[in-house]
């Protein structure tokens, strides 16, 4: 296996479920370090990912990861983690025996299993609860020794799906920290969200994907400059809205506002969201905001502006 | 020192598969009804010993004809092939079914060591379950009537075993063949155990089509059969049907690992 090709390349690969196109002709490289990528639920993310980790092959073109063929080349996976977004377990085993148990597969002997499962358990912070069983863990936790068995056996390429999916802000910033640490060691890291601003926390290299085609890769900023004249919308609950209304009308950062039919609703365009985020908790405070989401999120409309460019 | 570049060694990725699957497919529901299943022959022989014990008048069953029963028309014809069609048939589709199969194909394993590490976990367990609930039910219906002759009747015990154990890598192939090649195994099992199977009870050629037949004919207690079975039945010899087994068995489980090997299983996740 050589390495100096890029770790993932994708040559004119397409992948097609029946009549159904997943990927449609996709040609890049991607370099060491960690790149995000982006795009609304059904857009192509996950065949990407799982096109790149081997568990599916191109229909059409190629897809290597290390130089070799992603499909049908097991020994790839001593140097290949991959964080699956379903949430499965044996739910039987501990933390602890689950990562030992992954880890034996990679071909260590007993005590390596042990101390490099302590130490990626460690590192998402779950090593308090390592003899726990899996079944007794809760969504966050899950989600990090999923992480864990990924970083456990040391890769040089990891494969994250929606790697801080319902994870608290503590653990997602302990994620984040980890992930970006390991790009800067030079791992090559991909990571697949439906959230800017997590990807963007993450990294500033990104391509987005939509209907299956790479719709744009580089920089974030350069992205960033596009969304910020597309309004962002923000949809927000509180026990008090007219009070809301009054308190924020007036910002230079709201382009609109708008009542929900329910009472309890307001919705704000913004056309700067982070200088919105960064004033909005004082005032929601004292207005009683319940519930915060941007419908923005998801991308999707992001994506339909973009692709409407 | 880890050789990065190639998979792990087929035996000891087979072995840590077998490991894992083992605890798995042991403390299944699964495992506990076929244990309930598999042990009511020697709760019969037990009843049976409690009713000489006591003199109650019965139809007199000699108790190795009873035994002979239970061994050829209920673990072979019935029990084992149930069992193994349950167990078999899912040894990947349990992995499929929970979404846990991405952690197998995602290490330096390669497809036919991770079938193979199953099916041995699969072979493990049913033996476990089957074969001490034989020798239980053996002893319980050779000793029912006294001690004597028991010392000539114990190597037909062990090829009883064997037998047993022939029925469960046979039936066991084919079901895990059905499994990885088929969405829905168990109606097409049921279907084959319960219809195809019964071929064997035919004239001609037919039933060498069949596995019971082969296996039929390696059984040392057999019963007096009826109907169909009791004006057809044949008997092959036993070199042969042991070799027809042991080439189905193998032919079975290659065309199994080898689709395994070739099959997405991320879509069916």
């Amino acid at each position: 296996m050589s390495d100096v090709a890029p770790p993932i390349t994708f040559a004119r690969a397409s992948r097609w479920y029946g009549p159904i196109i997943a990927l449609n002709d996709v040609t890049i490289a991607i370099p060491p370090g960690v790149t995000g990528l982006l795009g609304p639920n059904g857009a192509g993310k996950s065949t990407f990912l799982k096109l790149a980790a081997g568990q599916l092959r191109p229909s059409q073109g190629e897809v290597r990861l290390l130089g070799s063929p992603a499909w049908g080349t097991p020994a790839l996976f001593h140097r290949v983690g991959l964080c699956p977004e379903a949430d499965a377990f044996w739910e039987r085993l501990s933390g602890l025996q689950f990562l030992t148990t992954l880890l034996r597969f990679t071909g260590y002997d007993e005590e390596e299993c042990r101390s490099l499962a302590e130490k990626a358990l460690h590192q998402v912070d779950l090593l308090d609860a390592k003899d726990r069983k899996l079944g007794g863990y809760s969504k966050g936790m899950r989600q990090r020794v999923k992480l864990a068995q990924a970083i456990a056996h040391e890769p040089d390429v990891l494969l994250l799906d929606e790697p801080v999916a319902g994870m608290d802000p503590v653990n997602r910033r302990r994620v984040i920290d980890l992930v970006r640490r390991l790009g800067r060691e030079g791992k090559t890291i991909l990571v697949s969200s439906h959230i800017l601003h997590e990807v963007e926390a993450m990294t500033r290299q990104v391509m987005l994907i939509h209907n299956g085609r790479i719709l744009a890769e580089g920089d974030i900023r350069e992205i960033r400059d596009l969304l910020d004249e597309h309004p962002h919308t923000v949809s927000l609950r509180a026990r008090d809205p007219r009070k809301l209304a009054e308190a924020i009308v007036g910002w230079p950062t709201v382009l609109s506002l708008s009542f929900g039919s329910e009472g309890e609703w307001l919705t704000v365009q913004t056309a700067r969201p982070d200088d919105f985020y960064g004033a909005l908790p004082e005032v929601a405070l004292q207005a009683g905001v319940t519930e915060m989401y941007s419908p923005d999120d998801d991308l999707e409309s992001v994506f339909h502006y973009l692709v409407a460019r | 020192m880890r050789d990065t570049t190639r998979p792990l060694p087929f035996f000891r990725a087979a072995r840590a598969v077998f490991d894992l699957s083992l605890e798995n497919m042991i403390w299944s529901r699964r495992s506990l009804l076929m244990a309930l299943l598999v042990g009511l022959p020697a709760v019969l022989a037990l009843v049976y010993r409690g009713l000489l014990a006591a003199d109650v008048p019965t139809r007199a069953v000699p108790p190795m004809d009873l035994y002979a029963i239970i061994v050829a028309i209920f673990w072979i014809c019935n029990v084992l092939p149930l069992m193994a069609l349950f167990h078999a048939t899912s040894l990947v589709a349990d992995e499929v079914e929970g979404r846990t199969l991405t952690y197998l194909l995602t290490r330096p394993l390669t497809r036919p060591a991770i079938f193979a590490g199953k099916f041995a976990a699969y072979l493990a367990t049913s033996l476990g379950i089957a074969l001490p609930s034989a020798v239980l039910t053996f002893f319980l219906l050779a000793t029912a009537r006294g001690w004597s002759g028991l010392g000539t009747s114990v190597p037909d015990l062990f090829r009883d075993l064997g037998v047993m154990a022939l029925a469960l890598v046979a039936y066991g192939a084919f079901f895990a063949l059905l499994g990885v090649l088929l969405r829905r195994p168990v109606i097409p099992g049921l279907l084959f155990l319960f219809g195809w199977e019964l071929l064997a009870n035919l004239p001609g050629y037919l039933p060498r089509l069949t596995l019971t037949a082969w296996l039929r004919s390696l059984i040392q207690h057999r019963p007096a059969q009826e109907g169909l079975a009791g004006l057809f039945g044949q008997v092959q010899p036993a070199g042969l049907s042991l070799a027809v087994l042991v080439v189905a068995s193998s032919l079975f489980l290659t065309a199994a690992a080898w689709l395994f090997s070739e099959r997405e299983y991320v879509l069916d996740q």
